[in-house]
């Protein structure tokens, strides 16, 4: 197991650099990291579905200016540590599926004050970087920006240990203590987590015509999925 | 005096640096450090012998900026074309200033709408499509559909910003990105309509006629619309999910 951890640590750091402040080729996506980590615990499958829910989940909250969107990074490196693991011991059910989709808001929030940590660090070294300019240091520039990224770097990595071992743990310990009954209760909520997201992209994609193309593609895909279901 | 050269090589660093424009981002000057640290081989180049113009002009850079990222590689460009004259005496170092502080809010508001409000959603609601015949393919495509059209812009508009202001701006009129971003927005709330729909299907639909069908449709669609409607009431994702998760604990608990 140890060397899964290491390989999360070294995959993870990796995607919370492209996050912000390296490149943002989106490797850092939910869809991305979920399935690593499903890929590093053994079920990469298991985790590819819970980055498919999470993955627009969180795309109504835009990175803008200051704002600092919820953590989806760390949720998928929750959800597709988890799942690997519930797949390969308790099994990965609806009410499994669930109960780590919901669990991942946690996560997501606690990132998001990693993240405002780090920014505010970064101000502190922004101001040392400028006092040393000012000193005739030009270099201090690039020590400065490299201090940010090993910041970022360390950051995502500890993070990347921290929400992988929650994610076992949660596997491990906590859902087996539910009988798959309880668990099975779970599976109600199931359906909204992806029409949440589905909604997510709605309101992000707002022209006068979205209203109109989203509910009738809806409707003809909701058609012929449910005609395919009842042929097959 | 003469114009200054900038060293192919330096014209090659700057462009990699612009990559790394968030790495020291904070709340005070956001992107100032990632700005000076891409500009920096630059200055080195057109302030080769004079160490306290140099200085200045680090200094310049160190002032509060921030665009979106991708689209500050055209601020960048142009900047470096700027500080190339003001090295040659032919510009105002206040100029530059102007220039960025003139832009980088303009900018930022094309580029958060184009990329983070139409072509992230769209090649991510693809990806995740895909991945529901395989997860390789899924992820293939959502960084294949963004990153090409990320860093083909990239790339054009710190090309357009090299020839300096006015190319910038004229790059800005021929991409047309309101146009792209209205287009990209379509796609997306299509294949989003497509992803809500497959998974109506899947889970609301467990057996019945028609009938209940039908009502499953219109279940799931006003959920969407519920939520679509929350969110534009500032409610966020995180508290949905943090409701859900309390209906669950509820459940357990029963």
């Amino acid at each position: 197991m140890a060397w899964r951890f290491l390989l999360a640590i070294l995959l993870g750091g990796l995607c919370y650099l492209d996050r912000t402040a390296a490149c943002q080729l989106m490797l850092h996506r939910p869809l991305v990291v979920a399935t690593l980590m499903g890929a590093v615990f053994g079920n990469m499958a298991a985790g590819a579905q819970v980055g498919v829910v999470l993955e627009l989940i969180y795309l109504a909250r835009l990175p803008v200016g200051a704002s600092i969107p919820p953590d989806d990074t760390g949720a998928a490196v929750f959800g597709g540590s988890a799942a690997a693991i519930a797949s390969s011991s308790i099994g990965l059910d609806a009410g499994n599926f669930t109960a780590l989709l919901l669990l991942s808001v946690v996560v997501a929030e606690a990132g998001k004050a990693a993240d405002r940590f780090v920014r505010k660090v970064n101000g502190r070294i922004a101001r040392l970087t400028a006092e040393s300019v000012d000193r005739g240091d030009m270099q201090a520039v690039e020590h400065g920006l490299l201090a940010g990224l090993t910041l970022f770097a360390v950051t995502g990595m500890v993070l990347a240990l921290a929400f992988s071992g929650v994610g076992v743990a949660v596997s491990k310990e906590l859902l087996p203590r539910f009988g798959p009954a309880s668990r099975g209760n779970f599976a109600i909520l199931l359906p909204a987590l992806p029409l949440l997201g589905a909604a997510s992209v709605y309101s992000c994609s707002r022209t006068e015509r979205t209203a109109a193309v989203f509910f009738l593609t809806m409707a003809a895909v909701f058609g012929s999925t449910v005609l395919f279901r009842w042929s097959a | 005096m003469t114009m200054p050269a900038l060293a192919t090589r330096s014209r090659s660093a700057v462009w990699r640096r612009q990559f790394l424009l968030q790495g020291c981002w904070n709340y005070e000057g956001m992107q100032n450090v990632g700005f000076a640290y891409a500009i920096l081989p630059a200055l080195r180049d057109f302030y080769a012998n004079r160490p306290e113009e140099a200085l200045k002009a680090v200094k310049r850079h160190l002032e509060f900026f921030n665009t979106q990222p991708a689209m500050g590689a055209l601020i960048l460009g142009a900047s470096v074309r700027l500080e190339e004259r003001v090295a040659a005496g032919e510009a105002d170092p206040r100029a530059i200033g102007t220039f960025k502080v003139g832009l980088m809010g303009s900018l930022g508001a094309i580029g958060d709408s184009f990329f983070w409000g139409a072509l992230r959603p769209m090649a991510s609601v693809a990806g995740a499509l895909l991945a529901l015949l395989h997860p390789l393919l899924g992820i293939a495509a959502l960084l294949f559909l963004y990153n090409g059209v990320h860093l083909t812009l990239r790339r054009r508009g710190f090309a357009a910003g090299m020839e300096g202001p006015e190319g910038a701006v004229g790059w800005l009129k021929r991409a047309a990105l309101n146009v792209r971003t209205e287009d990209r927005k379509l796609l997306a709330a299509i294949l989003a309509g497509a992803y809500a729909g497959v998974f109506a299907g899947r889970f609301l639909v467990q057996g019945g006629g028609v009938p209940h069908a039908l009502g499953s449709l219109l279940l799931a669609a006003a959920a969407v619309h519920l939520f679509a409607v929350l969110f534009r009431k500032a409610v966020s994702p995180s508290e949905i999910l943090s409701f859900l998760l309390f209906v669950g604990v509820l459940i357990l608990w029963r």
